[in-house]
């Protein structure tokens, strides 16, 4: 914990978030991602992309604008410091299938980690809601999300629309 | 209220009744005379490899060809970490200190497995690291341990006790910089290197004194200046690389070659060392980014390279590159041997060999880092060098080799270096991509293994004197992890699926085999205690080829 990684202060600022993500980042919306759990590094440099234009959103670019550095580092103190809690998603067994076989072609768990647990700025997948999912990927493939250096676009270029589908419901499917 | 007291009241018992932090109850103090004289003691494992040398052959016979069939498991030691093993333990005078993911270290009892201390690491906010959150074990040197951690620091640990007793940063871990590399000590300088190469570091290998911590000196892998080579058209083994040559020139004429700063060569396995020559001898990885090479015309040197550096000032000697200008990410990461070899004109001469992540193993002259020889294909190739595409080109060894960062390990009867290899069928996919600041993993582009192709391993046993293979040993499963021979005739090795084996190492017979029940993928090690030979085995799994997690540590022994 650096200093400025603050998770009280990150709760009262995070009041903000609470509307879309839910108050402990348990959004149950399912464009808007569960932020609970994720790693602190990975929120940190989002909030950071956003607020610097790496990665744009109608409604993420402007919430990240004001925000100061150590307003970045408690929000991501915060939210990582919650628990992250099952969607309820049920997934299609023999999709959730595909998805697993096509995880293991592409090596996500190289970076992503065993069982999609995520590690410092390599995002938490697992159990995240399904359709937030099946919209990255699509956005990395067609390069409308390009902040991670382009290992994403790589990766989804040779996604069809059914492998990304599948893949969304085996990692929605994880806890 | 009465049951929340009579809760907290028996807690406080729990924690009253737990055994405190114990002590090993004996002196530890390895001189440099034992480390120097480490390739014949047979009651201690002194080195991540064995010995300066780096042969990873045990001296003692007393488990052998003929006896093997009764090796039993003597004690698991359990640690608190399910990930990624990959360490190997380092023993002195009884006593066993291994090393898990994430930077925890254990000492404990080398025959009985019981545990004297635990130290865990504070890991800082910022730690950037791939392939796992993976730790190869620690040096020891006098009274102290050392050890690289994820957040790029270096920490000297009392060996009796555990305590801290100095840490340093090497690098800032906010630009990539990680370790996950066992240091090596010689003479009271403690040499490491850094991962990050896939995030846009500059590789060095570093010098630290043992008693303070103090920087001594730094040898970047990455010159300021001359970095663009000789513009080799061809590999070390003749085979054209598809450079386009003149468009590299004048990429570097309009942009300089500032970007030294971010090219990678990262060193994330022991140097050899040969004290008389004063010389250390490592391997270095990768340019960054992995699989785009227009951000960095050139050769890269002195990435994809074996290096010769002076251990007193950390000033160059000589350096072979395997691969100029590579991108295919196969490059060169399993520690290199020192041994004598036949040279060109016959003679025996002072050698040092590689296993590349090409399947080739490399001999050279030590006298100025020469190629003598190449061995022939351990694994398939195929396509070789076809280059990256946006949708994927197909080659031959996947990017994970051949040989990845798995130590081989010397037979000196039938002067064989026995290597564990991959084959994983792959594509190729590049991407363009500036350098994104440090944070974030930088390969421009990416890698997939073939699913309709199966993956499987090998054990090949190379000739260095002719580099032909003279044994093999197939296996299931792609091989990570270090290899152990021993003077009874033993090659050690495990499998992603659990099986700890034990083959003829002059045959490739395998003689026997134990499963530990999750991947046997860290580095095997061999050490007397009372007069009684063990082998010792993590067996925790791996992140790299995913295959399953454990958190212990088999130390096997004869049965009676």
């Amino acid at each position: 914990m650096v200093s400025g990684q603050d998770i009280e202060a990150g709760r009262k600022k995070a009041e903000a978030c609470g509307a879309c993500h839910g108050p402990d980042g348990n959004s149950v919306v399912p464009l808007f991602p569960i932020l609970a759990g994720q790693t602190s590094r990975y929120l940190y440099l989002q909030l950071r992309d956003f607020k610097e234009g790496r990665r744009t959103d109608p409604q993420m670019s402007p919430m990240a604008a004001p925000l100061t550095r150590e307003d970045m580092f408690d929000l991501a103190a915060f939210f990582a410091a919650q628990k992250p809690r099952p969607t309820g998603f049920k997934a299609d067994e023999a999709r959730a299938a595909r998805g697993k076989a096509k995880a293991d072609e592409t090596l996500c768990t190289m970076c992503h980690l065993g069982g999609f647990a995520g590690q410092n700025e390599i995002p938490r997948v697992a159990g995240q809601h399904y359709e937030y999912i099946v919209k990255q990927l699509r956005d990395f493939k067609k390069r409308a999300r390009t902040n991670d250096a382009g290992s994403m676009t790589s990766v989804a270029r040779t996604l069809s629309d059914q492998d990304i589908e599948d893949l969304g419901h085996y990692l929605a499917s994880l806890q | 209220m009465i049951k929340q007291l009579a809760l907290a009241s028996s807690l406080l018992l729990i924690f009253a009744a737990a055994p405190s932090p114990a002590q090993v109850a004996k002196n530890i103090n390895v001189s440099q005379d034992q480390l120097t004289k480490a390739g014949s003691d047979s009651r201690n494992w002194l080195h991540t490899q064995g010995n300066y040398a780096q042969t990873r052959y045990y001296p003692g016979a007393q488990i052998n060809t003929q006896n093997v069939g009764k090796l039993r498991p003597a004690f698991v030691f359990q640690t608190e970490v399910n990930e990624s093993m990959e360490t190997a333990p380092i023993v002195v005078d009884g006593v066993m200190y291994l090393t898990t993911s994430y930077n925890h270290v254990y000492a404990a009892d080398a025959a009985t497995g019981k545990e004297f201390w635990h130290y865990k690491h504070k890991m800082g906010p910022v730690t950037t690291f791939c392939c796992g959150p993976n730790n190869r074990g620690v040096a020891v040197s006098g009274g102290k341990l050392f050890m690289g951690t994820l957040d790029a620091k270096l920490v000297a640990l009392d060996a009796l006790t555990g305590k801290l007793v100095w840490e340093t940063q090497i690098a800032d871990p906010e630009k990539g910089y990680s370790e996950t590399m066992a240091p090596t000590v010689v003479e009271n300088k403690v040499l490491i290197g850094t991962n990050g190469g896939e995030y846009g570091v500059r590789g060095f290998l570093k010098a630290f004194d043992a008693d303070s911590g103090k920087l001594l000196w730094t040898f970047y892998t990455i010159p300021e200046k001359g970095h663009e080579g000789v513009w080799a058209d061809k590999d070390a083994t003749g085979r054209n690389m598809h450079r386009d040559i003149a468009k590299e020139k004048a990429a570097l004429s309009q942009q300089g070659g500032d970007f030294y700063q971010t090219l990678g060569g990262g060193v994330w396995m022991n140097p050899a060392i040969d004290l008389k020559a004063r010389t250390a001898w490592f391997v270095a990885g990768n340019p960054s980014p992995d699989l785009y090479g227009d951000e960095r015309p050139g050769d890269n040197l002195y990435t994809d390279s074996l290096i010769a550096i002076d251990i007193d000032q950390g000033t160059y000697k000589c350096h072979f590159q395997y691969i100029a200008h590579d991108v295919w990410d196969l490059d060169a990461v399993s520690p290199p041997i020192l041994v004598d070899v036949r040279g060109k004109n016959g003679g025996s001469v002072a050698g040092v060999i590689h296993g590349g992540k090409t399947g080739h193993v490399y001999v050279h002259d030590r006298k100025d880092c020469s190629l003598i020889r190449f061995s022939e294909a351990m694994i398939p190739q195929e396509n070789m060098w076809v280059l990256p595409t946006p949708d994927g080109a197909r080659m031959l060894p996947g990017a994970n080799g051949g040989v990845e960062w798995s130590p081989m390990a010397w037979e000196p009867k039938n002067r064989l270096a026995i290597a564990l290899n991959l084959h994983q069928p792959m594509t190729y996919h590049v991407e363009a991509a500036k350098y994104p600041g440090g944070s974030k993993l930088w390969l421009g582009g990416a890698f997939k293994v073939i699913a309709s192709e199966k993956q499987w391993g090998r054990v090949s046993a190379v000739n260095v004197d002719t580099g032909k293979v003279a044994w093999k040993h197939d296996t299931e499963q792609p091989l990570i992890g270090g290899g152990l021979t021993t003077a009874g005739g033993l090659f050690f090795f495990g499998e992603g699926n659990g099986s700890f084996n034990a083959l003829d190492s002059a045959t490739g017979k395998k003689l026997w085999s134990f499963n530990c029940g999750a991947g046997a993928n860290a580095q095997p090690v061999s050490y007397m205690v009372r007069g009684k030979q063990y082998v010792a085995m993590g067996c925790g799994g791996n992140t790299q080829i995913d295959f399953k997690r454990g958190n212990s540590v088999f130390v096997y022994s004869l049965s009676n």
